[in-house]
């Protein structure tokens, strides 16, 4: 079911959505979305291009943000638009955080912004595969 | 013929639009990609990347462009739906070049594609940040 209007409130947060990325995982992203780069489904050619090994898409992070936004909304044609901005890469066995927060909220339309981002903590240090998301939601 | 020094995407290339693509919504790979989110029903909104990767081509390939997808890293992405996608529906992409910039070698290039129904109404926006990393 949509979410309503009125069980939304700027500042409010956005459960997070978690996952440890697989390669399963990634091969079966590349299969759905299209994207069959060796980027992400060989090691050898993923440490030829300077990384430790294949890493994920950055359309398999912004999928998992979508997730997240979707859940919240409820529906998934509520989400009119939804963007980010990649930056930290994300390796297989590595756990992926989407999370988000309203930021603000169009009572005539009944639309609301929503801040997402993703994190994930390698070393003891935090990192954002997504750190600028954002996407619009249609309330009821 | 470029530089002998630094190859990167070519910025003449921008404003270039490519020929229409047509894109089925196909019920079983939007249920592939759902099952990837672990997402119940409707089409996820970043399932456009697919229709991307169905015009994508013309695009690496042209030589005018002179883009090294193998160096391609993906910098940034925004979709914007006017409506949802329908399951089954036939979709036309058209893709074009919105800008390059080449700095220090890097190249930036930002491809967009408007998607229309098969009435010729709009039904998406796509814009796609590439980043071409610089040969060493």
């Amino acid at each position: 079911m949509t979410r309503r209007l009125d069980d939304v409130a700027v500042g409010q947060e956005l459960p997070d959505l978690r996952r440890v990325v697989t390669r399963d995982d990634v091969k079966a992203y590349a299969d759905a979305g299209g994207d069959q780069n060796p980027l992400h489904q060989s090691d050898g050619f993923a440490r030829g291009v300077g990384f430790e090994g294949v890493i994920a898409h950055g359309m398999f992070t912004m999928g998992h943000m979508a997730a997240c936004v979707v859940a919240w909304a409820g529906d998934a044609a509520a989400v009119s638009a939804i963007s980010a901005q990649f930056r930290a890469t994300v390796s297989m066995g590595q756990e992926i955080v989407a999370g988000g927060r309203v930021r603000a909220i169009d009572a005539e339309t009944r639309t609301a912004t929503v801040e997402l981002w993703v994190t994930s903590e390698r070393d003891g240090e935090t990192e954002w595969p997504i750190k600028r998301g954002e996407a619009t939601v249609h309330l009821t | 013929m470029r530089g002998a020094t630094v190859r990167a995407v070519n910025p003449e290339a921008e404003g270039t639009v490519y020929p229409d693509v047509d894109f089925v919504v196909e019920p079983g790979r939007v249920a592939a990609f759902r099952a990837v989110f672990g997402q119940a029903d409707g089409v996820p909104p970043t399932f456009l990347t697919a229709a991307e990767f169905a015009a994508f081509p013309p695009i690496i390939g042209d030589p005018a462009l002179d883009l090294d997808f193998t160096k391609v890293l993906h910098g940034g992405q925004e979709y914007e739906l006017i409506r949802p996608l329908r399951e089954g529906e036939t979709l036309t992409v058209r893709p074009r070049i919105e800008s390059v910039r080449v700095r220090a070698g890097t190249g930036f290039l930002v491809i967009a594609m408007d998607l229309f129904d098969a009435g010729g109404e709009p039904v998406a926006r796509t814009r796609s940040t590439m980043i071409e990393r610089s040969e060493t």
